[in-house]
């Protein structure tokens, strides 16, 4: 053991006495484990991200939105629900424990006082929180008597209490929505953004009977429904199911396309494997690539090294040294500088990461697997191209190496 | 007590170099006994080297026996003549051949990183070493930093680390001057009075001086092989009249 850290001290003073070889060994080991740490990074990153996602959407969750594909895609706003539609399904669907329609505009003009502020309205019933599982933290929820009442209540989200009430507290307070004066009497917890424009407590939620009838002028359609089972782990069975229900419903031949879209958990967690994975097999080329050539790179120099010492390799085996004691010393070297690499490496991918994530609005997660992966490939390139050098070493003939004058 | 420490049995040693057979050793035969101080000398191209190399197990002859040490090395593996060399053999080279980067101290140390057994306190050793040679306050020095003779010193501390039976010195004075030479010439002389056995590969009469044999090599043969009256009795007589 002693001996085994004295051989390591020995290959340390090597690796500093030959400081360029180290300096583009290690450089070049970097970039390739910087580009492979941010790969594992983003995609821990998406999938993490995901994963969350999915926890915050729910996952015992599907949301029916009232639009055909086609409409989406074309921009045309259609409401296929209708409160009957989601009576039926409450009542067909004794294994959803939530049933929540939802009508929402984005364009609404909120005030108290002299502040205004553009938001969101949610119309929704009771269960809205529970739905999401979105605890209010200030007053109280939405109840079956606001919905039933049409009562001209709501809860705001933090983004509200902020821009309407910076030095106030905004339980029992009136506000207006659009005309329709109404009274705060909740607070949502604070939830932040899942990307640009997408600030969740940028939100007003109000019963879906006062916000259709008062302020969107709706009669009984609805933008959504969501619904949330009480088993998740058979929700492609229940998506099905919702799909042949509403499809019946709502007539529709067997050629017909769906009028309305279900989003299920598995959904968002393909739609953002499938974003990352585009740019995950382009920076994972590039590398992989970049490794390889820093194999070449350090090949060649370590060649040169071997050459530039042969003298000191001849002076070892004279001391008694194996061919394997040659063979492990460069070896030693070459993964000593190409874990260094790895460590720079690593380095470049953390502080590269947020750069890319600035760019890209790229979701990173560095972790210790990141680092263990970078630094399995870095060393990986230290033994594979290690090899040939150190072989070349250990084969020099010490009497070759001692040579008078060498 | 005396002891066989080399026995050369016929050693013939041939080269192909691709048509051409060069026979360098032609059938030599040699004992050197523990505590010797011998000086194997000859014209370049005498094959005195060679001679040196197969003493020292860094070549193996091609036809004959060596015995050192009591065991055969003639037909031993690669891995089993760097254990012969790392227990028993001290090497001394003309020029030097200190790893450049270590510290006189980590030269010094180089030899215990390849031997197979335990050593404690290596370090302090080394250091003893070092004030035997008289470099004790150079122990830190790179040999960039050192001069010639001082360099040859750290090697012949290197040579003396794992407790040697037999140093081999390769003309060990041929890169010194006249004055360093001696110094280092008087240093073995001393090694050998304390009971280290010592052979010289050399072409210099002044250095063979020291020695108390002398073989001589010519074409691949010995030729001479005669016990002298030691430079070491003469320095002393020197030293009365230079006092």
């Amino acid at each position: 053991m002693v001996l085994f850290w004295l051989r390591c001290a020995d290959a340390w003073r090597a690796v500093l006495a030959y400081r360029l070889r180290a300096v583009f060994c290690s450089l070049s080991v970097a970039l390739g484990v910087g580009a492979i740490s941010i790969i594992v990074a983003a995609t821990e990153g998406a999938y993490k991200q995901a994963y969350d996602m999915v926890d915050r959407f729910g996952p015992d969750a599907m949301l029916i939105f009232g639009e055909s594909e086609e409409a989406r895609a074309t921009g045309r706003r259609e409401k296929n629900i209708t409160l009957e539609d989601v009576e039926a399904l409450r009542q067909a669907f004794p294994t959803a424990y939530l049933v929540v329609p939802m009508s929402s505009r984005w364009d609404m003009i909120v005030a108290y006082r002299n502040r205004k502020h553009q938001t969101r309205l949610t119309g929704t019933t009771a269960d809205y929180s529970r739905s999401w599982s979105w605890p209010v933290t200030e007053g109280r929820d939405l109840t079956e008597q606001d919905v039933k009442g049409l009562r001209n209540v709501a809860l705001i989200g933090r983004t509200i209490v902020q821009e309407l009430f910076p030095d106030e507290d905004p339980i029992g307070k009136s506000i207006f929505v659009r005309n329709v004066a109404v009274q705060v009497v909740g607070v949502l917890e604070e939830r932040g953004s899942t990307g640009p424009g997408h600030n969740l407590d940028d939100r007003i939620v109000m019963p879906i009977t006062t916000a259709m009838k008062k302020i969107l002028n709706e009669k009984d359609r609805v933008q959504a429904v969501r619904m949330r089972f009480v088993d998740a782990t058979r929700m492609e069975h229940f998506e099905a199911e919702v799909r042949a229900f509403l499809r019946k419903r709502h007539g529709l031949q067997e050629r017909q396309p769906d009028d309305f879209r279900i989003v299920s958990p598995k959904e968002i967690i393909k739609f953002l494997v499938a974003l990352t994975g585009s740019l995950v097999v382009f920076i994972g080329i590039t590398g992989l690539l970049s490794l390889v050539v820093a194999g070449f790179v350090l090949a060649n120099l370590f060649l040169l090294s071997v050459n530039e010492r042969t003298p000191e390799i001849g002076i070892r085996r004279s001391v008694g040294a194996r061919r394997r004691d040659i063979l492990a010393q460069f070896l030693l070297e070459a993964v000593t500088l190409t874990a260094i690499g790895g460590i720079l490496g690593f380095g470049i991918g953390v502080l590269g990461g947020p750069f890319l994530k600035h760019v890209a609005d790229f979701p990173m997660h560095f972790s210790w697997k990141a680092f263990a992966v970078g630094m399995m490939m870095a060393t990986l390139v230290g033994v594979i191209f290690g090899m040939q050098p150190a072989r070349k070493a250990a084969a020099v003939h010490p009497i070759d190496a001692v040579r008078k004058g060498s | 007590m005396t002891m066989n420490l080399c026995v050369l049995e016929d050693i013939r040693k041939t080269y192909i170099l691709g048509d051409v057979r060069v026979d360098v050793l032609r059938g030599v035969s040699l004992t050197i006994e523990s505590g010797e101080f011998t000086a194997i000398m000859g014209p370049s191209g005498s094959g005195k080297t060679t001679l040196m190399n197969i003493l020292g197990c860094l070549d193996v002859p091609t036809q004959g026996r060596y015995i050192l040490a009591g065991k055969d090395v003639t037909h031993m593996s690669d891995d089993e003549l760097s254990r012969m060399r790392s227990e028993y053999i001290g090497f001394i080279f003309q020029s030097f051949h200190l790893l450049p980067y270590a510290t006189a101290l980590e030269n010094v140390l180089l030899p215990t990183l390849y031997l197979d057994r335990r050593m404690d306190g290596r370090k302090r050793r080394a250091m003893e070493l070092l004030a035997l040679v008289g470099l004790e306050d150079r122990a830190g020095f790179k040999p960039s930093q050192l001069s010639g003779g001082q360099q040859q010193r750290v090697a012949i501390a290197r040579a003396l680390m794992n407790g040697p039976r037999l140093i081999l010195a390769d003309e060990p004075t041929g890169a010194l001057d006249s004055a360093t030479a001696k110094d280092i010439m008087t240093l073995l002389s001393d090694l050998n009075a304390q009971g280290t056995t010592v052979v010289v590969v050399t072409h210099d009469p002044e250095v063979a001086g020291y020695a108390r044999r002398i073989v001589r090599v010519r074409d691949g043969i010995v030729v001479e092989d005669a016990q002298t009256a030691s430079k070491t009795t003469e320095r002393q007589a020197h030293g009365v009249v230079l006092a």
